[in-house]
C-alpha cells in the first residue's frame, strides 16, 4: 500500500450563492490513477483547480505530502497541470514551451534541451522542436501540452478532461499512451472526464461525483458491478433501474414477481431500487423465465444485439450475443448475484448526497 | 465566390476616388512649385531649422504622451479584462462616452482647469500652496494628447487582453512562474499586436495634431501640425503644406509596417 | 487590499477623463459669459439654447451627417468586408493596406488631401463634400470591426443553409447576417461616433454657410465660446449617460425566467427606442429646414463672407425682411485665411470683408470687382477722414466702402501696472514675465516689435526685419501666450497684465473688468479698416451692393457698433449714439493727433510676405 500523496479535508466552494463543493473529503495515494467522473457542474473541475491552485476553497484544507498547501499560488506548488484546450503559449515554439517550466527553475542549458528531447520522444513528437503550436494538430497539441507538463518531473500531473477535444481513435491511442506514460514515470495522475470509458479504460480508482458530492469511489470493477445508488448505476454503463421490494433477506419483488438475490440486510417489506445491467439479463423460452414479454425493438451493435423486451409494464434494456427477432416471446431470467439493490432516496436532497455517505 | 468579391467593387471605386486620388494631388502638390514645375524644395523645407525643430518637438512629445498612455492604459485594460462581463461593457462604455462631448470643447475646458487663476491652482491656493505654471507648457499638451488620445490606447489593449486564454496563464504560473515573469513572457508578448496597434492610434494622431498645441500651448510651442495648418491656411503655401504632410507620412508609414508586421490577424482591432 | 489599490486607480482615470466633463457642465450654468469668472447660478443658456438657430442648425448639420456617413458607410463597408473576405493573397492585402490609409493617415493630411481633390475637380465646397469626406473615413471602421466577425462565421453554416434551399442572397441574410451583426452595429456606432466628434476633416472640407458643432465651436474659439454651446454639450452628454445606463443595467444573474425576458424586451425597446429617437429628430430637423428653405425659395440670394461674429445678426434677418434677399453667411478667423479661399475660387462670394493690405493684395492681383457707387448713395454717411486713409490701399476709393476702424493698443491691468503705461517697451519689461499675451499673426506681432524700435509697420528692410525678430524671440520667454481674440477672455479673468489689443475690444473689457485700461503707445501703432469689397466673380453683384448700401445706412450702422463696440467711420452713426461718454471716446474715434505715428498695413508682395512668415515661424519655433 502506498502512502497518501494529496489529502482534500472538508473543501466548500461556492460561486455566488451557487455551492459547487460542500465539505469534500478525498484522499489520493502516491503513484495513483484516479479520475473524477461526473456530469458537468458536478464539481470535478473546481476540485481540480484547488488542487492546482487557481481557486481557493472557502473552507477546507489541500495537503501535499503532509504539508497544508491550501493558500500556496500554484508557482509554489509541486504538482502540473494539462490543461483541457491545452493552453500552449502561441508565440513560444514547441521547444520554448516545453522548456518554460525547466527555465523557471534554473536548469542548465544542456539539461533543458536533452530533457526536451526526451519528453518529445515520449510523446512521439521528435523533431518538431522549433513548430510553433498553431502548426500542429489538436492531438499534437495535446501531447506537447503532456510533454510541458510532465517534463518538469512533478509529483502529482492534473489532467482537466484533456482528451475532450479530440475524435475517437485519437483519443483512444491517448489512453494507452497515458497508461504508458504513468507507468514509465511513476508519476501520480489525477484526471477529470465525464466520459465513462475513458474512466473505466484508465483509472486505478474512479471517484463519481455529482452537485458537489462524492457518490461512490472504487476500482472500476467495484463502480462498475456494485453501484451504491441509482445516480452512479445510471452514469456507468447502460442499465435497468426498476423499483422493487425487499421481501425478505436474498428475495426482492420485481414488478411483481419475485427474484432470488444475494444482498442482506435491507429489512423486510422495504421499497429499494433495483439495478440490473443489460449484459446480464438473460433471455430463454417463455416457460424458463422469471417473467415473460414481448421482443420491440432489434438492432445489431456488432459484438452483440441490443434488444428491447415489453416485460410487466417495463421496457427491458438487454444485451446479448444470441439474436431474438422483434415479436418474439420470451422468458426474463437473472441470475442472483447479477442484481444488485439500493436503497431508495427518500427526497431530492439525500439523492444528491449520496445514500452511502 | 467571385460574385461576393464584386460586393467590394463599390468601395474599391470609392477608395480609388477619395482615398488614392487625393493622396496623388498632395503627392503633386508636394513636389511641384507654385507654377507648376517639378521641385523637391517643399518636401526639403522640412531641414529648415524651425520646420525641423517643430518636427523634433512633436517627435519628442507625441513619443512622450505615447509612453504616458501605455503606462496608464495597461494596467487599466488589465483590469478590465479581468471584471465580469457584464460590468466591463458598462466600464468600456464609461470610456467612450467622453468622445459625445466635443473634442474642442473638452480640450478647451483643460484651459479652465489649468489656467493661471483655473480651477487647479485656485484649488492649490485653498490649501496654501504655491500656485504652478501649468497651462501654455509642453506638459499641458502631452495632458492634452493623454487625454484625447487614452481610450485609442485603451481598447485594442482590452481587446487583446480579454482574448488571452485564462488557462494559459494559469498554466504558466502551474510551470511554476511568478506573476512578475508570467507578465514579462506570457501577457506581454500576446499582448503585442494590441500595444502595437494602440501605439499608433496614439502616436500618429499625437504627431499631427494642431489643434491641441493651440489651445492648451498658447501658440507659443510650435508643432509639425501647426507648421503644415499655417501653410494652408495663413501662410496660403499649398506647395509646401503637400511637402510636408509627405515628410510626415514617412513617419505614419512607418507605423504601419510595424502593425502589420506585429498584428497580421487584425487582433489589435479597436472592437 | 488590491482590491483596493485598483479601485483607486480606476477612480482616478476615471476622474482624468470626466474633470473637463464637470468642468463644462459646471459652465453651462454661469451666468457671465466670460469662461474665466462665475457670475452665479442660471438656467438662461438652456432658454436661449433653443432660439439659437445657428447652434441648432450646427446640431442638425452634425447629426444627418454622422447618421447619413454612418448608415452608408456601414452598407458600403459591409458590403466590401464580405468582398475582401472572399479575396485572398495579395488582392487582399491591398485591400487591407487601402483601408489602413484613413486610419493611420493623420487626419490632416486627409482632410487636405480631400480638399485637394475637391478644389481641383471644381466641386462646390459644402455640405455634399463634408459627407463625402465622413463617408470616407468611417467606411474603414466598419471594415475593420466586421471583417474579425466575418473571419468568425464558419462558411459551413452558410453552405447548410443553401444545402437546406435557401438562395445565395437569402441565406446571407439569415444565416451570416445575424453572426455578423454585432460588427456591423459596433462598426455603425464607431463611425456615428467618430463622424460626430470629427473636427479636422471637416475643417478642411466645409464650405459656406455649413458649419458642424465642431467648426461652429472652433470658430467660436477664438472670440470666446457662447455659453449655448455649453448648455447644448451638457444635454448630448447627459442624454447618451441615461440612454447608456438604462441600456447597460441588468440584474446580476436574474434568476427567474420571467425578469429575465422583462428585461430583455425593456432592453429591447430601448435599443428600438434609439435609431426612432434619430429618426423623429433627423425627421423634426429636416421639417424645419424645408420650412426655412420654403421661404427662401425663389427669391435672391447673397452669399457673405465675414469676420467671426463681426456683425449683428438682427441687421443681417432686417436686410432679409426688406429685401427679400437670403443670406448665406459664412466666417473666417484671418485675412490669410479667407484670401486663399478667394484665390482658388471654389466658392463665389458676393460680399468680403477683408483688411485694408488685403484689400491692396486683392485688387493688385485682379480679385475685385470695381463698384458701382450709384448703387451705394449711403457712402455719404462716410467720415472723409477714413475715406482719405483708405486711399493708402485702394488709391481711387473704386473697390472698398469702410465698415469698422481701429488702432492696435496695449490693454493692462491697473491692479498689476503700477506705472504709467505710454510705450511698446514695457511688453519687453521681464517684471511681467508670464504675464504678457501677445497678437498670433505676423503682421501685428511684427508691427509691435518694428514700431517699438520707431520703424514703419510695412518696412521691407531685411535689417529692420532681422532685428524686430531678435526681439521678437528675446520677448518669447516673456509672453504668456499668442492669441487671438482670446485676449479679452484672458485679461478679463486676470489671467495677464499686458496684452496687445484692437481698440475695438477695450470697451467690452473695460465693461467685465474695470481695471483694464487701453492705450496706443507713443511710438505710433496701427490704423486698421476693414471694408466691404465684392470679389470678381461674385454671382451676385448687384445684391452685394444693396447690402454695402445697407450697412452704410446710419441706424444699422448704430446696430452694429452697439453690437460689436468696434469704431464705425460712419459719421452719421456715431453722431446717433447716445451715450455721450462713448460718443467722445477718444479710444474709439481718435484725433488725428493721436495718430500722428500711426499706419495702415500694406500689402508689401509675395515675397516680401514669405519673408515675414519666415522669420515669424522662426519665432514660433525657437
Amino acid at each position: 500500500m502506498n502512502h497518501t500523496l494529496v489529502n482534500l479535508i472538508d473543501i466548500s466552494k461556492s460561486f455566488g450563492d451557487q455551492v459547487i463543493l460542500d465539505e469534500l473529503n478525498l484522499s489520493i495515494r502516491e503513484n495513483e490513477f484516479l479520475t473524477l467522473l461526473g456530469p458537468s457542474g458536478c464539481g470535478k473541475t473546481t476540485t481540480l483547480r484547488i488542487l492546482g491552485g487557481f481557486e481557493s476553497p472557502d473552507s477546507g484544507k489541500v495537503i501535499f505530502d503532509g504539508k497544508d498547501i491550501t493558500n500556496l499560488p500554484p508557482n509554489k506548488r509541486n504538482l502540473n497541470t494539462v490543461f483541457q484546450k491545452y493552453a500552449l503559449f502561441s508565440h513560444m515554439s514547441i521547444e520554448e514551451n516545453i522548456a518554460f517550466g525547466l527555465k523557471i527553475s534554473g536548469k542548465s542549458k544542456a539539461y533543458i534541451h536533452d530533457k526536451v528531447k526526451y519528453a518529445l520522444k515520449l510523446v512521439n513528437l521528435d523533431g518538431y522542436e522549433n513548430r510553433l503550436p498553431d502548426s500542429l494538430s489538436g492531438g499534437q497539441q495535446q501531447r506537447v501540452a503532456i510533454a510541458r507538463a510532465i517534463v518538469n518531473e512533478p509529483r502529482l500531473l492534473l489532467l482537466d478532461e484533456p482528451l475532450g477535444a479530440l475524435d475517437l481513435k485519437l483519443r483512444q491511442d491517448m489512453q494507452y499512451e497515458l497508461i504508458r506514460l504513468k507507468n514509465e514515470l511513476g508519476i501520480t495522475f489525477i484526471y477529470v472526464t465525464h466520459d465513462q470509458e475513458e474512466a473505466l479504460t484508465m483509472s486505478d480508482t474512479i471517484v463519481v461525483m455529482n452537485q458537489g458530492y462524492i457518490q461512490q469511489m472504487g476500482s472500476p470493477e467495484d463502480i462498475y458491478n456494485e453501484p451504491q445508488n441509482a445516480f452512479v448505476a445510471d452514469f456507468i454503463g447502460e442499465s435497468n433501474i426498476l423499483p422493487g421490494m425487499m421481501l425478505e433477506d436474498k428475495l426482492v419483488e420485481i414488478l411483481g414477481a419475485k427474484f432470488p438475490c444475494v444482498d442482506v440486510g435491507f429489512g423486510k417489506n422495504k421499497p429499494v431500487d433495483v439495478v440490473i445491467r443489460p449484459e446480464d439479463v438473460d433471455l430463454l423460452a417463455p416457460e424458463e423465465g422469471t417473467i415473460q414479454g414481448v421482443v420491440s425493438h432489434l438492432i445489431f451493435k456488432g459484438v452483440h444485439y441490443e434488444m428491447e423486451v415489453q416485460a410487466n409494464g417495463f421496457e427491458w434494456l438487454v444485451h446479448s450475443t444470441d439474436m431474438f427477432p422483434v415479436g418474439q416471446q420470451v422468458g426474463i431470467h437473472v441470475n442472483p448475484f447479477d442484481i444488485q439493490i439500493m436503497h431508495k432516496p427518500e427526497s431530492e436532497d439525500e439523492e444528491a448526497i449520496g445514500i452511502n455517505e | 465566390m467571385n460574385k461576393r468579391k464584386l460586393l467590394s467593387g463599390p468601395y474599391l471605386i470609392w477608395s480609388v476616388a477619395f482615398i488614392l486620388i487625393p493622396l496623388a494631388m498632395i503627392f503633386y502638390y508636394g513636389f511641384t512649385n507654385s507654377e507648376g514645375h517639378f521641385t523637391f524644395e517643399n518636401v526639403l523645407a522640412i531641414g529648415t531649422v524651425e520646420n525641423f525643430k517643430a518636427l523634433c518637438l512633436s517627435l519628442l512629445l507625441s513619443l512622450i504622451s505615447t509612453l504616458i498612455c501605455l503606462i496608464l492604459a495597461y494596467p487599466l485594460a488589465m483590469m478590465l479584462s479581468n471584471m465580469k462581463v457584464n460590468r466591463t461593457g458598462f466600464i468600456v462604455l464609461l470610456f467612450i462616452l467622453p468622445m459625445w462631448m466635443n473634442f474642442l470643447l473638452r480640450t478647451l475646458a483643460w484651459q479652465t482647469l489649468l489656467e493661471k487663476n483655473g480651477v487647479i491652482n485656485q484649488a492649490l491656493g485653498f490649501f496654501h500652496l504655491p500656485s504652478q505654471q501649468l497651462i501654455n507648457t509642453p506638459g499641458a499638451i502631452v495632458l492634452g494628447m493623454v487625454y484625447n488620445f487614452l481610450p485609442f490606447m485603451v481598447l485594442p489593449l482590452y481587446n487583446v487582453l480579454s482574448k488571452i486564454d485564462k488557462d494559459v496563464i494559469f498554466a504558466a504560473r502551474d510551470l511554476g512562474a511568478t506573476a512578475a515573469y508570467t507578465f514579462r513572457k506570457i501577457i506581454f508578448p500576446l499582448s503585442m499586436p494590441g500595444i502595437i496597434s494602440g501605439i499608433t492610434m496614439v502616436f500618429v494622431p499625437s504627431l499631427t495634431t494642431f489643434v491641441i498645441s493651440d489651445l492648451l500651448g498658447g501658440s507659443k510651442i510650435l508643432l509639425i501640425g501647426n507648421v503644415i495648418d499655417r501653410q494652408f491656411q495663413q501662410g496660403s503655401n499649398w506647395n509646401v503644406g503637400s511637402g510636408l504632410s509627405l515628410v510626415l507620412m514617412v513617419f505614419i508609414f512607418i507605423s504601419m509596417l510595424l502593425t502589420g508586421k506585429y498584428d497580421k490577424n487584425g487582433e489589435g482591432g479597436m472592437f | 487590499m488590491k482590491k483596493t489599490v485598483r479601485n483607486i486607480y480606476l477612480g482616478l482615470i476615471l476622474f482624468l477623463m470626466y474633470a473637463p466633463i464637470v468642468t463644462l457642465i459646471v459652465l453651462s450654468f454661469n451666468a457671465s459669459k466670460s469662461r474665466a469668472k462665475w457670475g452665479g447660478f442660471t438656467l438662461k443658456w438652456y432658454a436661449s439654447l433653443f432660439q439659437d438657430k445657428a447652434i441648432m442648425t450646427a446640431l442638425y448639420n452634425t447629426l444627418i451627417i454622422a447618421l447619413l456617413s454612418a448608415v452608408l458607410a456601414t452598407v458600403v463597408g459591409t458590403a466590401a468586408s464580405i468582398g475582401i473576405n472572399a479575396m485572398k493573397g495579395r488582392s487582399k492585402t491591398i485591400m487591407m493596406g487601402i483601408t489602413n490609409i484613413p486610419i493611420l493617415n493623420s487626419e490632416i493630411v486627409t482632410g487636405i488631401s480631400l480638399m485637394l481633390l475637391f478644389i481641383a475637380f471644381r466641386v462646390t465646397l459644402g455640405f455634399s463634400t463634408i459627407l463625402l469626406a465622413h463617408i470616407t473615413f468611417c467606411i474603414p471602421y466598419v471594415i475593420l470591426s466586421v471583417m474579425p466577425k466575418l473571419k468568425q462565421t464558419s462558411k459551413s453554416t452558410y453552405e447548410a443553409a443553401q444545402d437546406l434551399g435557401a438562395g445565395p442572397v437569402s441565406a446571407f441574410f439569415k444565416v451570416v447576417f445575424p453572426d455578423i451583426l454585432p460588427g456591423i452595429v459596433s462598426g455603425f456606432l464607431m463611425a456615428f461616433t467618430m463622424s460626430l466628434d470629427d473636427f479636422i476633416i471637416t475643417h478642411f472640407t466645409k464650405g459656406p454657410g455649413v458649419d458642424t458643432l465642431s467648426t461652429k465651436i472652433y470658430a467660436e474659439v477664438r472670440k470666446g465660446i457662447r455659453p449655448e454651446m455649453y448648455a447644448l454639450s451638457t444635454l448630448l452628454f447627459v442624454s447618451v449617460l441615461v440612454l447608456m445606463i438604462l441600456v447597460n443595467t441588468s440584474p446580476k444573474e436574474p434568476k427567474d425566467r420571467k425578469t429575465v425576458s422583462k428585461r430583455k424586451s425593456l432592453q429591447r425597446g430601448l435599443r428600438l427606442a434609439i435609431p426612432l429617437l434619430l429618426v423623429a429628430v433627423l425627421a423634426g430637423g429636416g421639417a424645419f429646414y424645408y420650412f426655412a428653405g420654403a421661404k427662401d425659395a425663389g427669391s435672391e440670394k447673397l452669399i457673405v463672407y465675414n469676420w467671426g461674429d463681426y456683425v449683428d445678426p438682427k441687421t443681417i434677418e432686417l436686410f432679409e425682411e426688406e429685401t427679400g434677399i437670403s443670406v448665406t453667411y459664412e466666417e473666417y478667423e484671418t485675412n490669410e485665411i479667407m484670401y486663399p479661399k478667394i484665390l482658388s475660387g471654389a466658392i463665389a462670394y458676393d460680399v468680403v470683408c477683408p483688411s485694408d493690405y488685403m484689400i491692396q493684395r486683392m485688387i493688385e492681383n485682379d480679385l475685385l470687382a470695381k463698384l458701382n457707387l450709384d448703387n451705394i448713395p449711403n457712402i455719404k454717411n462716410m467720415d472723409s477722414i477714413y475715406m482719405e486713409q483708405s486711399r493708402s490701399f485702394d488709391p481711387d476709393n473704386a473697390y472698398s466702402v469702410p465698415y469698422c476702424v481701429g488702432t492696435v493698443g496695449i490693454l493692462y491691468n491697473k491692479t498689476m501696472v503700477h506705472e504709467p503705461v505710454d510705450s511698446w517697451d514695457i511688453l519687453w519689461d521681464s517684471k511681467y514675465a508670464d504675464s504678457i499675451l501677445m497678437q498670433d499673426s505676423v503682421r501685428d506681432a511684427f508691427a509691435v516689435a518694428l514700431k517699438r524700435r520707431g520703424y514703419s509697420l510695412n518696412s521691407s528692410k531685411v535689417d529692420q526685419l532681422i532685428q524686430a525678430k531678435d526681439d521678437l524671440i528675446a520677448q518669447k520667454p516673456l509672453v504668456q501666450a499668442y492669441v487671438v481674440d482670446q485676449v479679452r477672455d484672458k485679461m478679463i479673468g486676470n489671467e495677464a497684465a499686458l496684452g496687445v489689443i484692437y481698440s475695438g475690444e477695450a470697451g467690452y473689457t473695460k465693461r467685465e473688468n474695470p481695471n483694464l485700461e487701453y492705450v496706443i503707445p507713443k511710438e505710433g501703432s496701427n490704423v486698421w479698416i476693414d471694408s466691404w469689397v465684392i470679389p470678381k466673380n461674385a454671382k451676385n453683384k448687384e445684391n452685394a451692393e444693396k447690402f454695402i448700401n445697407f450697412m452704410c445706412r446710419p441706424d444699422i450702422a448704430l446696430m452694429n457698433f452697439e453690437y460689436l463696440t468696434y469704431a464705425t467711420p460712419n459719421k452719421a452713426a456715431r453722431a446717433l449714439i447716445k451715450d455721450e461718454e462713448t460718443r467722445n471716446s477718444k479710444i474709439l474715434f481718435p484725433n488725428a493727433e493721436d495718430l500722428t505715428n500711426c499706419e495702415t498695413f500694406q500689402f508689401l508682395g509675395d515675397d516680401v510676405d514669405s519673408y515675414y512668415n519666415e522669420l515669424w515661424n522662426k519665432v514660433k519655433s525657437n
